[in-house]
């Protein structure tokens, strides 16, 4: 049997992963949920916490907490937690052990691949990070695929006819959008575009804002230098903003917050949703000119489009579902969860890497032209940095593409490449990825051919080669952001130090721990209990979850006994229902 | 060589959406994650003639019989100075290019 791949939907509020059983796809819950929220802290006797009881910490020890790491993936960033400096990566990893450690529990063997998703616009740097995150934990990442297009993964399987979709994706910290064709089982992505850096995050952060300023207006003071406060209200924020998804009113209360001059400080503060939805006019604003510019980039016009899917908790927001009426005159789709259906694409994808029989077929696009400057000009005038695309934006992938540019002066020896990624046609304006130099050159009059080649996998990571034709002298990267970039040697050691954190010995892959057999059946049971969720009532519901917390509890601390009256009583619970 | 419409299967009067749906199956066929070099052949064919522009395009320049920069690098080539091409080469060059035929192609999918 070949090794078992997981997918895996890293995001940046919350994360889940999925794996594909007997051609059905799962969410795998741990004690009943299936989402992890994406919080990494370690609690005041030094233990790694990930996820809701990271997420809880937040309040108490923010400076021990880290939240929304996926935002600063790929850029030459540190954070500190309890006092030590991590990567963006390492942080990721950390989420991404968890990950794998959940979905190992409910299969009961070791796990080693995974494909996890990225946003359709994350950059080159920020996918190789995710890549660089996948080594620390110890995954294989035998693909990355964009989240659109998982989404679009699971709503494309269930299509008879053909259909061409709009997918509208925003999440906790990005937004993507691309239009996909559905036809004779092959998902085809025609184009993509979005931001990196807008999200449910962003719609906080204004009403964080609202928040700040109203305490200054009634207590004269700035609480942006209180951690703790500030971790309040940026909780407070948050529920507020969920509130607003369904009623028309938001109260935001916190209680002691703050001592100011010797007085406790209580916030009470009522949101309108009209107020709420002015706030974020414009990023909305700013996902609607996007919607246009895939649109385009597809060719196509908003009555083209036969179908809307929502993907990303931020898509609740009512706002967003009136805007997407408004322009496209029908009601946008969200029977899969918007929070699971891009993890759910991944084990889909995962499963067809894996050989196993899937009827759908994906076809993806890279949202970035990516091309070199050279000689030439700029508004008529000579430039010496002309951006020559070589690869266009919505090509398919993989994509190769060989562009020859000739030396200019005469025995020139040496070249440098600059790579860029971007649409304007000053390559100073684009944003460079990677250079390189090609030397040893022939002593020639100017006009000795280089060509450069241009490799876009099916990650949507770049590899480039360029070569004197003359001599076929070659010179080849793989485009890795210079500055973010780990070594391999990098790598190996932020692995061990990861690894640390969870007790580990470095290089411990294997899945030891073997479980008891009264573990064994507890685990079964709880399965069993997950799989009856959608068919029970809440109450019934309620009751299990607590019995599963429970058992959960007592498989963690090994004390089988503790097992025992729990699992009697899931027993019982599960044998009344099914009869 | 095999030219894309044999790749995909087609004739060269088939209509886009023939075309298309030929390019589907193919892809079917052949996922991109199981073999990326025919993928990309059939991704390749599918573009050189998946609507009229291309193909009147593809018709008009695509040079089937002639090795164009081996042509080309013998007349310019920098290894010397420039020679001019034999009257037999120059013809190649010529003959390679089937206007009248594709021409005709494109007039007679325009009318249809």
């Amino acid at each position: 049997m070949s090794d078992i791949i997981i997918g895996i939907d890293l995001g940046t509020t919350n994360s889940e992963v999925a794996i594909v059983e007997n051609g059905k796809v799962t969410v795998i819950s741990e004690a009943g949920k299936k989402i992890l929220p994406s919080f990494v802290g370690i609690d005041d006797k030094g233990e790694i916490l990930v996820g809701e009881t990271a997420r809880n910490q937040y309040l108490i020890y923010p400076e021990r907490t880290i939240k929304s790491i996926k935002r600063l993936m790929g850029q030459d960033a540190q954070v500190v937690m309890a006092g030590h400096h991590y990567t963006p990566q390492e942080i990721s990893a950390i989420i991404l052990k968890r990950l794998k450690t959940i979905a190992e529990q409910y299969v009961g063997q070791a796990i080693s691949k995974a494909v996890i998703t990225v946003p359709a616009y994350f950059s080159d740097a920020q996918r190789q990070a995710t890549h660089e995150a996948g080594q620390i934990a110890g995954l294989d990442v035998v693909r990355m695929i964009n989240e659109p297009t998982a989404a679009a993964l699971v709503y494309g399987a269930s299509q008879g006819e053909a259909k061409r979709m709009l997918v509208y994706d925003l999440g906790g910290g990005t937004f993507d959008v691309s239009v996909v064709n559905v036809q004779d089982g092959v998902v085809e992505v025609l184009s993509s575009h979005g931001d990196n850096h807008l999200g449910g995050d962003d719609f906080d952060q204004q009403i964080i804002n609202h928040i700040q300023d109203h305490i200054r207006e009634q207590h004269g003071m700035d609480i942006s230098e209180h951690s703790k406060a500030m971790a309040r209200i940026t909780r407070a924020a948050e529920n507020a903003k969920l509130v607003l998804s369904d009623e028309p009113y938001a109260q935001i209360e916190e209680e002691y917050l703050l001592e100011h001059e010797g007085a406790p400080i209580h916030l009470t503060l009522e949101l309108a949703r009209s107020d709420y939805e002015e706030m974020i006019d414009d990023y909305i604003n700013a996902t609607m000119d996007a919607v246009h510019i895939a649109l385009k980039g597809a060719k196509l016009t908003v009555s083209d489009i036969d179908e809307i899917i929502l993907v990303g908790g931020s898509t609740r927001t009512p706002c967003i579902r009136e805007r997407l009426l408004d322009e496209f005159g029908f009601e946008p789709h969200g029977e899969v969860d918007p929070d699971l259906c891009v993890a759910m694409g991944a084990a889909t994808q995962a499963a067809m890497i894996n050989g196993q029989q899937i009827d759908t077929v994906l076809v993806d696009v890279t949202p970035y032209t990516y091309g070199t400057s050279a000689m030439g000009y700029l508004d008529g005038e000579p430039y010496p940095y002309q951006f020559v695309p070589v690869i266009h934006k919505n090509s398919v992938l993989p994509a190769r593409k060989s562009e020859a540019f000739m030396t200019f002066q005469d025995g020139q020896r040496e070249v440098r490449v600059s790579i860029y990624q971007g649409e304007d046609p000053d390559a100073l304006n684009n944003i460079e990825i990677g250079e390189f130099m090609i030397e040893d050159l022939r002593d020639v009059p100017a006009g000795n051919i280089i060509t450069l080649t241009l490799d876009l996998d099916l990650n949507g990571m770049l590899h480039v080669s360029a070569r004197e034709k003359a001599t076929g002298l070659e010179k080849s990267i793989t485009i890795n952001n210079a500055i973010s970039r780990f070594e391999t040697e990098a790598l190996s050691h932020a692995k061990q130090r990861i690894d640390g954190l969870f007790g580990q010995k470095a290089g411990d892959e294997t899945f030891s721990k073997p479980d008891s057999a009264a573990v064994a059946e507890a685990r079964k049971l709880i399965k069993k209990a997950e799989s009856l969720f959608e068919t029970v009532s809440a109450e019934d519901k309620e009751d299990m979850v607590d019995l599963i917390e429970t058992i959960a509890s007592g498989i963690e601390d090994g004390d089988d006994n503790a097992l025992q009256e729990p699992v009697a009583r899931l027993n019982d619970i599960i044998y009344y229902l099914e009869s | 060589m095999t030219s894309p419409y044999q790749l995909l299967g087609v004739a060269e009067q088939s209509t886009d959406a023939e075309i298309k749906q030929a390019y589907l199956q193919r892809v079917k066929d052949n996922p991109p994650d199981r073999d990326q070099k025919r993928f990309q052949q059939i991704q390749q064919a599918f573009e050189a003639i998946k609507d009229g522009d291309s193909r009147l395009q593809y018709g008009l320049f695509h040079l089937p019989e002639a090795d164009f920069d081996g042509l080309l690098d013998s007349a310019f080539g920098q290894a010397s100075d420039f020679q001019p091409l034999s009257e037999d080469d120059f013809c190649k060059l010529l003959n390679a290019v089937p206007v009248e035929k594709a021409l005709a192609n494109a007039l007679a999918n325009k009318s249809s």
